[in-house]
């Protein structure tokens, strides 16, 4: 994933991007507690996730609780297998998600926090 | 380019948080969820079964309507409550125990599905049966002994 650049930037100023938080340790090493990313919203209006894609999505089952994740597999019926780049299993759990439930592209890095 | 954004991060912080925990943070699971949606899919299977295909009278073709609504909905939801309980619950240190979770899911999903699609009692009550499975070896990876049981 890039880091921030200058046309991410200008991108995020007139609202093209989204800045996050990330939380928790499950995209380690790419991405730590408190580094925030800039989000595509809209890069799914028109194409598919595709493997590997680094999205944004509705947690399954809780309302509200956005996570962060890879797009590691397509399976039938439109669902996407979706898991963290920590290799530690006990950091990182799956979690399939449909199409209407990701909702952008982490399109570059904002800023680090180390 | 670091300097500023850096700096636009300590004065303006990001309000939305996106979380990469290990997993959502209620950590909540039951097979139970499962159980009961499949059982009622099986129920509405047993109901459409009984029903005279050849009377046509509107209270019968009402009851076949509803029957099929309700078994299609609970069907999906078994299986949706059993696809979170595979890939959210379940770690690879428990696949090194039972080596066979990944397929015992997989028919499990299938079932879902097949009894969503036909009039099939068979297939609902194998679901049942790969619940109970399923439902043995979930308790089993939190150490506690709890018995299955249905509602009907």
């Amino acid at each position: 994933m890039q880091g921030s650049n200058s046309k991410e930037i200008l991108l995020w100023l007139i609202r093209l991007r989204q800045r996050y938080r990330v939380t928790g340790a499950s995209m380690r090493p790419l991405l730590t507690d408190n580094d925030e990313v800039l989000v595509d919203l809209r890069a799914y209006r028109r194409q598919q996730p595709r493997i590997g894609d680094i999205v944004i999505a509705q947690h399954p089952t809780q309302a509200g609780l956005l996570i962060i994740k890879r797009v590691k597999g397509v399976h039938e019926e439109g669902l996407y297998y979706l898991q963290g780049d920590n290799s530690d299993p006990t950091q990182n759990s799956p979690s399939l998600v449909t199409a209407q439930l990701i909702q952008g592209r982490v399109t570059s890095l904002f800023t680090s926090a180390t | 380019m670091r300097y500023l954004t850096r700096t636009i991060q300590q004065c303006f912080p990001a309000q939305t948080t996106v979380s990469a925990h290990c997993d959502g943070p209620c950590g909540v699971y039951d097979p139970a969820s499962a159980r009961i949606a499949a059982e009622a899919a099986l129920s509405m299977t047993k109901k459409i079964l009984a029903l005279d295909p050849n009377d046509h009278n509107h209270a019968t073709v009402n009851s076949l309507s509803r029957f099929i609504s309700i078994k299609e909905e609970q069907a999906q939801l078994a299986k949706t409550d059993l696809l979170v309980l595979w890939t959210d619950y379940f770690k690879p240190p428990h696949l090194e125990q039972y080596p066979d979770l990944h397929d015992t899911f997989w028919k499990a999903a299938k079932l879902c599905s097949a009894i969503k699609v036909e009039v099939n009692l068979e297939k609902a009550e194998e679901l049942m049966k790969v619940i109970n499975k399923i439902h043995n070896i979930f308790w089993a990876t939190k150490g506690r002994e709890v018995p299955f049981y249905s509602a009907s």
